[in-house]
């Protein structure tokens, strides 16, 4: 037996398999086919969780995605901690371990119930009201406390040690929810051909036809005809039926996303398989068949353990085998909460009262069950409850002619079912930005217009009933019309009552009243003010009772008052599911260069520059990163350094027109430049700011090699394609990116000629025939090479351009030569050290977007006599040709062995008052082994009329005293460039 | 995500794309005739309407080619694709 | 001195043989072709002069957007922008396809030799296109892509050639170089269900 409550023959659960699992350390047996909350319910167990704000006990409410109360946590081992999973949809299987939520210690006794006695003094808005003042105890006190109180669920501890994958797909039609709507809805479209997803989040498809009991289609009952349906669809190639799959979200152009659960409902998955796959589709059509949830009915004291809604309640029996009571009271609204009561009294359960608000029901299901015998009773309402873990009794009243409610009846039940009707899903037409339209024979909005190809079927769009969801092509036999429905609050006449409205969000009908009263007008402050509909449930039961509730109130009718957000997710989803694969070593993509293998043999230490891994330093035993940079710095000023440069952005600009382009591109002068020859450049955005800069070497008349920083390849060939495109398309150009054909191999010092020469052929590099700034084209270490003389370091420099998948190759052979003259390899950190020691600036680090190349001391760069390029009209602008703007200097602290922190703030005074405006700030600092002291940059007002002044750094152990200095601190007469 | 179509490549998702923002800006020029108050407008003014908006996109991760979309900004409906040297689509 | 042979991007990197699950499934075949790869950028006005001695050099006619096209002595031309096409071909030699094609379009367009920038993978078997649908946006179902068409796209987070070649279905992948390894990581990691054979 799996439990007192099962019944013995029924439902879709195999009783021949019974399944064991845990809740809150209790071990229950259940049967395969059962929901936790199914078979908790068919061991007596409605208790199953707490609400959120006060703590109260809170019984399983529904059998599906709304349910806001039954929130678990699933424990798959370390790792696998799930929160906040609704028991409604979680499969059991052999060994589920689950755990009920928001308690201390025990979810039979809460410790923080002591907030539901407290509950008049915390109204809407409480934590708003309370925490104000005094204004110091927020950090202190306030927010430490209802930090420790808040949240739903824990996270899970450690990483995830499971595996998620992504899946796109196209199809014709994506059909979301396989009830009878969806089912014919796909059929249909596989019938002409279309690629179909059919997409459900429930374990099995069907929907409402897996609890149907009276109906008969096509001459078979529901489940044969479910069956029916469902192999004919599997049986073409052309459908992909996806259960266990939630539609979270819906975007523009009919992009659609699911979430699909692989293994959690699996004992012992499959190690190859992802835990969760996530879907985007793009479909030529969607059709939503989400179906309708049965709204709550707000009354006192309507959240008590044993309060379910009817049709849920049916649907337990009916699917599950399970009984939910011994005695039901039923609250029915509308038509369908007569025939849940028909199919539980059939089943053996006693039905104490069907207690009807509606003055009359003389539809088809009301009739048979008075027929039947069941106990009903007109115009009356509950207006309270009792039974503080399980409810046990009911107070039913009259309604009166004026609403008032008159006399009360104790009516002792252990269920009590209600039914309000039925609010069409629209979550995924709204987040598809259709209109919606309020139908006020159903008291819910159905789906209007949409701006997408997309359309709603079945009790979704408010087309109630088997027959309008199977379309006249199929024959249903008795599924008579069910009317009713009702939204907002139940008339009583006990004010201080609390009457729930929002289940997850503990949000009273009071509440809701107390907002309006407070001056709230707009639903969307009403709904942040009282929180209803929000977190995870997104208002799925409460939506509609609190816009009724807030439109009785302010006297305006439910259209007047709007409808919220409806937000994705429509139920959660993992943070593995949207990851996938984008997680540790693939969160991103890794670059590395073709000489990255030997750095690693080396012992490199990398640093991550954009995507690239580039070798920071060398660090030999025994060595920490400063002492392996001032090895290499002195090593390259004394002898000569190689450094791996491949990463640089290269461009092939190439056409008759080629050097005008590069004129109006760059500030610099290109026409003239001769062919060998090379150039800095610098590039300007319009508004005047540098934003790259690099060599750029012209190789014949129509053809020049364009470098660019590391991380503005793409942005520069970006600008590029741009101004071609857009501005002058009357150029004759073509670009190239040839950052990924190149290796390029810096060979920087004294010694670097000849460190070159025995491996270079085809190319004379005596000072007189390559000179600096000039490029040749030859062989190095046998492989075609373009060779540049230029230095980043100040020293006699090379840069080796050779074809990447020689690169490693090359380097070797000039490594070799390196070594006997006892050079170093060198990473990006000497790199830095050796070029600030020149004062040769770096975009992005002496600048920062708003700096223009007079303030870097580059106005010597701008093309005389240019009458346009990029940037130059912004440069006479009068707030750029203004005086006091930021310039570059050099600074040197006046203890030479305290090396100024980067970003620090530069300063007239010792010690300025609060509010004194920095004059400037620290761009780059390092000790500089070549001076035998610190150094640094600084963008400085009015900078180059402050050479010879001390200014001050404020740091958190007092001012540093800085001397400001020209940018150039080694070598500024430039001797060194030619070896 | 956006659904759109690159007048060379076909139908692609928004991720393969960047856009530029306003079209149909013209360049100043030449700067020696170009007010402060023009180069001002030029730089920073741009529209930001609700409703339809003509705007550059690069299908950067693709076939590197810009072009101009024509888009709702309230519904993402892309009512039309056209060339970079193209004039303003008939489109509301 | 003689040039050393360049080293494939991923020489060091990919493993040969079976990767992840030995199960029933048919892993995904990758294999790591030495391709010769140039881009040509045709000048203005002279599309028509550009075919023509693409045709007269290499019996290659030249596709049109998204497509692929084999010529007589086994150069692939893919369309991959407005006037630009990638050719490769089995490597024969130093920069030996760009000269052939440089010599033959002098004057009718911009080459550039792509050889060591670009790697291709070429990946094949029955769950290619599943696989593949696990990191491409694209509709790659033969309603909407077969042999013959070749489109740049994403793979994952990585812009990537894809061009299919046959109806296994076999598709030829042509990545950035310093992207190549990184490829591989994800390519091995999203075939993971199915495992992956490399050889």
């Amino acid at each position: 037996m799996t439990g007192a409550f099962r019944t013995t023959t029924g439902g879709r659960i195999d009783r021949a398999r019974p399944l064991s699992f845990r809740f809150d350390g209790r071990a229950f047996t259940g049967c395969a086919g059962d929901t936790l909350a199914s078979a908790l319910l068919a061991n007596g167990v409605h208790l199953a969780g707490r609400s959120f704000k006060y703590h109260r006990p809170r019984g399983i409410l529904a059998a599906g995605a709304e349910e806001p109360n039954a929130l678990v946590g699933i424990d798959r081992g370390p790792g696998r901690y799930a929160p906040n999973l609704r028991a409604t949809q979680v499969e059991i299987h052999d060994g589920l371990v689950a755990e009920s939520q928001n308690r201390t210690p025990s979810l039979r006794f809460d410790i923080a119930a002591l907030a539901d006695f407290a509950a008049p003094l915390i109204p809407a808005g409480f934590y708003y009201k309370t925490f104000m003042q005094p204004a110091g105890w927020w950090a202190k006190l306030y927010e430490p406390r209802i930090r420790a109180a808040a949240g739903l669920g824990r996270a899970p501890r450690g990483a995830d040690p499971d595996r998620y994958t992504q899946r796109y797909a196209h199809c014709e039609t994506l059909v979301v929810g396989a009830g009878p709507a969806g089912i014919a809805a796909a059929r249909a479209a596989a019938a002409r051909g279309d690629r179909v997803i059919l997409c459900d989040e429930q374990a099995e498809p069907g929907g409402s036809l897996l609890a149907e009991t009276r109906a008969r289609i096509d001459g078979l009952c529901a489940q044969d005809w479910l069956a029916a349906a469902l192999a004919e669809l599997a049986a073409e190639p052309r459908v992909t039926i996806l259960p266990r799959t939630t539609a979270f979200g819906y975007f523009a152009q009919n992009f659609v996303a699911l979430a699909e659960r692989v293994t959690d409902h699996l004992a012992v998955p499959d190690p190859n398989l992802p835990r969760e796959r996530l879907w985007q589709v793009r479909a030529r059509e969607v059709v939503l068949a989400t179906g309708a949830i049965e709204r709550p009915l707000v009354f006192p004291e309507n959240d008590r353990p044993g309060i379910m809604l009817a049709d849920s309640a049916r649907t337990y029996l009916a699917r599950y085998g399970v009984k939910p009571g011994c005695r039901a009271l039923v609250l029915a609204a509308h038509d369908d909460a007569y025939g849940a009561a028909l199919d539980l009294a059939a089943a053996g359960m006693e039905i104490a009262l069907i207690v009807d608000p509606r003055p009359a029901a003389d539809g088809e299901l009301p009739r048979r069950a008075m027929a039947a015998g069941l106990p009903v009773r007109m115009s009356a309402t509950v207006v309270g409850t009792r039974g503080r873990l399980r409810v046990h009794e009911a107070h039913v009243g009259t309604i009166g002619a004026d609403g008032g409610v008159r006399g009360v009846d104790v009516v002792s039940c252990d269920t009590l079912l209600m039914s309000g009707g039925w609010t069409p899903s629209v979550h995924l037409h709204s987040q598809a930005r259709g209109k919606l339209a309020f139908r006020a024979d159903l008291q819910a909005f159905v789906p209007g217009a949409t701006p997408q190809a997309c359309r709603s079927v079945g009790a979704c769009a408010g087309e109630f009933g088997l027959q309008a969801a199977l379309g006249p092509a199929t024959r249903v036999e008795d599924d008579p019309v069910r009317e009713g429905g009702f939204a907002g609050a139940l008339p009583h006449d006990r004010p201080r009552a609390r009457a729930f409205v929002d289940f997850q969000n503990d949000v009273t009908a009071k509440d809701l009243t107390l907002a309006l009263r407070e001056g709230f007008r707009s639903i969307e402050h009403v709904k942040r003010y009282t929180t209803n509909g929000m977190a995870t449930d997104q208002g799925k039961t409460s939506n509609i009772n609190a816009l009724a509730i807030v439109a009785a109130a302010s006297g305006r009718a439910i259209p007047e008052v709007g409808l919220t957000s409806f937000r994705q997710p429509y139920t959660p989803v993992t943070f593995g599911a949207f990851a996938g694969t984008s997680r540790g070593e693939l969160f991103d993509p890794v670059r590395t260069t073709p000489i990255h293998g030997w750095a690693v043999a080396q012992g490199a230490i990398f640093e991550d520059v954009g995507q690239w891994k580039r070798a920071h330093h060398f660090p030999r035993p025994g060595e920490d990163m400063h002492a392996a940079v001032r090895r290499e710095c002195a090593a390259v000023r004394a002898r000569a350094g190689i450094f791996d440069a491949s990463t640089l952005g290269k461009i092939e600009v190439v056409g008759r027109d080629a050097a005008e382009f590069l004129e109006r591109l760059y500030v610099n002068s290109w026409k003239k430049l001769e062919p060998g020859r090379c150039r800095y450049g610098i590039l300007l955005n319009e508004a005047g700011f540098v934003i790259d800069d690099g060599v750029i070497g012209r190789l014949a008349p129509d053809r020049f090699h364009v470098t660019t920083t590391t991380g503005g390849a793409a942005r520069v060939l970006s600008m590029m394609e741009d101004y071609v495109q857009t501005e002058w398309p009357d150029l004759q150009i073509w670009l190239t990116s040839t950052t990924e054909q190149w290796a390029v191999i810096a060979v920087q010092g004294p010694k670097a000629r000849e460190i070159l020469a025995p491996l270079t052929e085809g190319i004379d590099l005596s000072r007189d025939a390559f000179a600096h700034m000039a490029v040749r084209e030859g062989r190095v270490a046998g492989v075609p090479a373009r060779l540049f003389r230029v230095s980043f370091t100040g020293e006699l420099g090379f840069e080796v351009n050779v074809p990447a998948g020689q690169g490693r190759a090359v380097w070797e052979a000039i490594w070799e030569q390196a070594r006997r003259h006892d050079a170093v390899a060198y990473g990006t950190e000497t790199m830095h050290v050796l070029r600030a020691e020149k004062g040769y600036i770096i975009v992005g680090q002496e600048t920062d977007g708003t700096v223009v190349p007079d303030d870097l001391g580059l106005g010597w760069a701008i093309g005389k006599g240019k009458r346009d390029f990029v940037g130059k009209r912004s440069l006479s602008r009068p707030d750029i040709a203004a005086p006091g703007r930021k310039q570059l200097v050099g600074l040197l602290s006046a203890d030479p062995g305290h090396v100024l922190d980067e970003g620090a703030q530069i300063v007239a005074m010792r010690d300025p008052p609060p509010g004194t405006p920095a004059l400037g700030h620290v761009t780059s600092s390092y000790w500089s082994a070549t001076l035998g002291r610190s150094i640094a940059l600084a963008l400085v007002a009015d900078g180059r009329a402050r050479h010879g002044q001390t200014l001050f750094a404020p740091m958190p152990g007092g001012a540093v005293p800085v001397a400001v200095t020209g940018p150039v601190f080694h070598d500024p007469e430039g001797r060194s460039l030619d070896g | 995500m956006l659904l759109i179509a690159c007048p060379h490549c076909g139908p692609r998702d928004e991720a393969e794309f960047v856009c530029g923002g306003q079209t149909h800006i013209a360049r100043p020029g030449p700067p020696e005739t170009t007010s402060d108050a023009q180069w001002a407008r030029y730089l920073f003014e741009r529209d930001n309407p609700k409703g339809l908006h003509l705007e550059r996109w690069l299908h950067r991760h693709g076939c590197g080619q810009w072009f101009n979309v024509a888009r709702d900004t309230l519904t993402h409906e892309v009512k039309a694709v056209y060339g970079l040297l193209d004039t303003r689509p008939d489109v509301t | 001195m003689s040039a050393p042979e360049p080293l494939h991007p991923l020489a060091s990197v990919a493993r040969p043989g079976r990767h992840g699950p030995a199960g029933s499934l048919t892993p995904l075949h990758i294999e790591l072709p030495a391709r010769e790869i140039v881009q040509v950028l045709v000048r203005r006005d002279r599309s028509e002069d550009l075919a023509a001695a693409l045709r007269r050099d290499f019996a290659l006619a030249l596709p049109g957007p998204g497509r692929a096209a084999t010529g007589g002595d086994g150069v692939t031309a893919i369309w991959i922008q407005e006037g630009g096409w990638y050719l490769h071909a089995s490597r024969t030699g130093e920069a030996a396809l760009a000269a052939r094609v440089a010599a033959s379009c002098a004057g009718l367009a911009t080459i550039d030799d792509q050889s060591h920038g670009r790697t291709m993978l070429r990946v094949s078997g029955p769950r290619a296109r599943e696989i593949l649908s696990r990191g491409c946006r694209l509709d790659l179902h033969p309603r909407a892509f077969g042999p013959g068409r070749a489109t740049t796209t994403m793979l994952g987070h990585i812009a990537c050639l894809v061009h299919q070649t046959d109806e296994t279905p076999a598709y030829e992948l042509t990545v950035y170089a310093t992207l190549a390894a990184t490829f591989l990581d994800w390519l091995i990691e999203t075939a993971a269900e199915d495992g992956v054979e490399i050889g």
